[in-house]
């Protein structure tokens, strides 16, 4: 079995662990293993007679955990160059925190000789963990404090050296603690959401960096070679896997959702952008298009590596944007000038920002502002109008150093829009931003938002590919009718890929069954489809039964009035709302959920142990 | 004489590598209302390569991976038998992805 790093940074002490064999039998790994990780400190912490809704997010009791699975760095196992980040808490939501990541952290953590990684505590100075060929170590940081990602992991590369090196870390933005904060890898890559690089910058903890030769177990090598083989063969061959997204990168959605109807525009008030055709894929990849990188050991090869040639938002080079990225920087700001949104995308990186959360707070500014709710003297002259390109730009950085206006930026949608009187404008769920797709054009993502444990996501259960894009079989996005078991198995499916931790987008091309045989080989269990869907409800029940503790019911399992009241004004969608409490009945039903708590018989069926 | 389809005129908008290929944003096309038809007057503007790309002759159907949608709402969610009306606009997509 593998081993686990575990630091606190309270005390300064590093200690090595083993991985339970019996543990992994049940929750895989990843985020399976660090859920039920997490779950054990809050039994911890309840025996202490602390309550779990009473855990500051940014303080000390807040624990950390950053896992690799059974698939991670198998060199053969498709797309496995990512990891999973945990938190009991997430600072922009208070619900669990979770977040993921690709690029090659997550394989040289394996190589480097550990599986998972836990911070506790925290530290009086800045630090950084150094974890070499299978020894860790605690190094001051001081030096790096207020450096910004890239030239933090330009000098930790050079410092540490060795092969397969790799450095996580947390830009500005983390150290400032904004709520959207989040941890990044490998320059350009992110584990995004919840507000992560928030609870490492509470931590003072800069970077952990990686680097390795040790070679990753496979229990059955023929067979593993064999299914292997036939995996990256379908990869390959799959027009999506295959042509698609190495082609264009994930910014090709840009124009069928908007097609579809279901581009939110200008925070969420339509779902029709009239300028989409600006901030496509396709001009992305005729303009701004450089080359690709690919994460490691990946056949597809998405990323983007992209330029401004010129003009005022000129960058000699960047990564992205991603589709998510375009959106809530592009769209549901209104800004039609992609190089402001090339440029926006690559501050949220350097600075180390959510564009996510960031661009969907800075539309609903937009909107309290355009509504006239946000006082003049608190804008500064921050001029948030809808399609201010120059408002985008200086409003990212203005976020991550707090700076005027960016202090309440740095706060996320929900708290801002609490703070200017209309609540009512935040498009979260549980405080969660939500990504680029309205579910009033596409409903089986809006049940997903409402019932996703880490808030308004979309990784969560991608019931769009089943909607929009026909994979596996087309479904009518506009009709709530069936949708329910759709999200549970989307849901459930996803815990398994960020258990192995491997790719998403693998799903496109592989099937459950191929999962399974391809777990069985890495790990030498005999796993059927139905055992490892299993392993998946039983850690998004557990995943479920921690937000319960923090006060999260069936009344947070819900979405913004705007996409249950108010109709959908134009497109192919016109006059739709989100159906979401038929929707949800059905779906707590299939779960054996009673207002959004597990059911005692269905704890039993999935033999958790509270 | 039989009886003659009136004459409609839709635009057909291509993407991704669709676009890539045939060099086209969009295009207007007349054609007599059905699919069939729509297809193979595109084709006689952008090449008969268009058609085979499109349109599965053996299945007498859109290929069954091509995104086909009509004004937003993809064929395949359509109920009863595809027309094409004056001013349709139809975006047809090849098979992508992402997240």
């Amino acid at each position: 079995m593998g081993k686990i790093l575990r630091a606190d940074l309270s005390a300064g002490t590093l200690k090595v662990e083993r991985t339970s064999e019996d543990v992994a039998k049940k929750y895989l790994g990843g985020k399976g293993y660090a859920v039920y990780l997490l779950y054990q400190y809050l039994k911890e912490y309840e025996s202490k007679g602390i309550p779990p809704a009473e855990i500051d997010p940014l303080g000390l009791e807040n624990v950390l955990i950053f896992a690799t699975g059974p698939g991670t760095g198998v060199p053969g196992f498709p797309a496995s160059g990512r990891y999973h980040v945990m938190a009991l808490r997430s600072p922009l939501t208070g619900s669990i925190g979770s977040a993921n990541s690709g690029g090659e952290w997550g394989p040289f953590l394996k190589f480097s000789g550990f599986d998972i990684v836990i911070i506790e505590g925290a530290s009086d100075k800045p630090v950084y963990i150094a974890i070499v060929d299978g020894e860790a170590e605690l190094r001051d940081a001081s030096a790096l404090w207020g450096k910004n990602v890239f030239d933090t992991a330009r000098i930790l590369k050079k410092k540490v050296g060795g092969k397969n090196t790799s450095v996580a870390c947390i830009g500005p933005a983390g150290e400032n603690m904004a709520y959207m904060a989040c941890i990044m890898n490998d320059e350009h890559r992110a584990a995004g959401r919840t507000g992560l690089g928030a609870v490492m910058g509470s931590k003072k903890l800069k970077a952990i960096v990686v680097s390795g030769s040790e070679k990753v177990p496979v229990a059955e090598p023929d067979k593993f070679k064999e299914i292997s083989k036939r995996c990256l063969d379908a990869m390959r061959k799959n027009a999506v896997t295959g042509e698609g997204l190495p082609t264009y990168g994930t910014a090709i959605l840009i124009n069928i959702i908007n097609t579809a109807g279901g581009l939110p525009y200008k925070n969420w008030q339509t779902g029709v952008n009239p300028n989409a055709e600006k901030i496509s894929g396709e001009t992305l990849a005729e303009t701004y298009l450089m080359g690709r990188r690919a994460c490691w050991g990946c056949t597809i090869g998405c990323g983007r590596v992209t330029s401004v040639k010129s003009g005022p938002f000129q960058i000699l080079a960047s990564e992205g944007p991603e589709y998510e990225s375009v959106w809530a920087l592009g769209s549901s700001t209104a800004v039609k000038d992609l190089d402001a949104v090339v440029k926006a995308n690559h501050y949220c990186d350097e600075l180390g920002l959510d564009p996510i959360s960031m661009g969907s707070t800075i539309a609903a500014a937009m909107e309290l502002n355009e509504r006239g709710y946000i006082p003049k003297e608190d804008l500064q002259g921050l001029d948030l109008k809808f399609g201010n390109a120059a408002a985008l730009v200086e409003s990212v950085w203005r976020t991550a150093y707090k700076a005027g206006f960016g202090k309440y930026l740095a706060l996320g949608s929900k708290r801002l829009c609490e703070i200017y009187g209309h609540p009512e404008l935040s498009m979260s769920v549980k405080g969660l931003e939500m990504p680029a797709y309205d579910p009033r054009a596409i409903k089986g993502i809006g049940l997903n938002y409402a019932t996703a444990n880490r808030g308004g996501c979309h990784v969560t259960g991608y019931t769009v590919s089943p909607e929009i894009l026909g994979i596996p079989e087309k479904i009518d996005p506009i009709k709530p009718e069936g949708k329910a078991k759709w999200v549970k198995i989307f849901q459930d499916f996803t815990c398994v890929v960020n258990s192995t931790v491997n790719c998403l987008f693998t799903t496109f091309a592989l099937s459950i069954k191929d999962y399974a045989e391809l777990l069985s080989a890495v790990t030498g269990w005999n796993l059927t489809e139905d055992d490892i869907l299993k392993i998946g409800e039983r850690i998004y029940n557990l995943e479920r039964v921690i937000i319960n503790k923090y006060g999260f019911d069936g009344k947070d399992d819900t979405l913004p009035k705007r996409l249950i009241e108010e109709e959908m004004p134009e497109g192919p969608a016109k006059g739709q709302v989100v159906e979401l409490e038929e929707m949800k009945e059905e779906y707590y039903k299939l779960r054996g959920w009673i207002n959004g708590k597990p059911s005692p018989e269905k704890l039993k069926e999935l033999d958790i142990e509270l | 004489m039989g009886m003659t389809l009136a004459e409609v005129s839709a635009k057909i908008m291509l993407f991704a590598t669709l676009r890539k290929k045939y060099g086209v944003k969009d295009l207007t096309v007349k054609c007599d209302g059905t699919l069939f038809d729509l297809i193979e007057k595109a084709s006689k503007i952008l090449g008969e390569h268009f058609f085979d790309d499109v349109y599965d002759k053996n299945q007498g159907k859109v290929r069954e991976n091509i995104i086909f949608m009509i004004n937003g709402r993809n064929i395949k969610d359509l109920e009863g038998k595809i027309k094409i009306k004056n001013n349709d606009v139809i975006a047809i997509f090849p098979p992508i992805a992402g997240g």
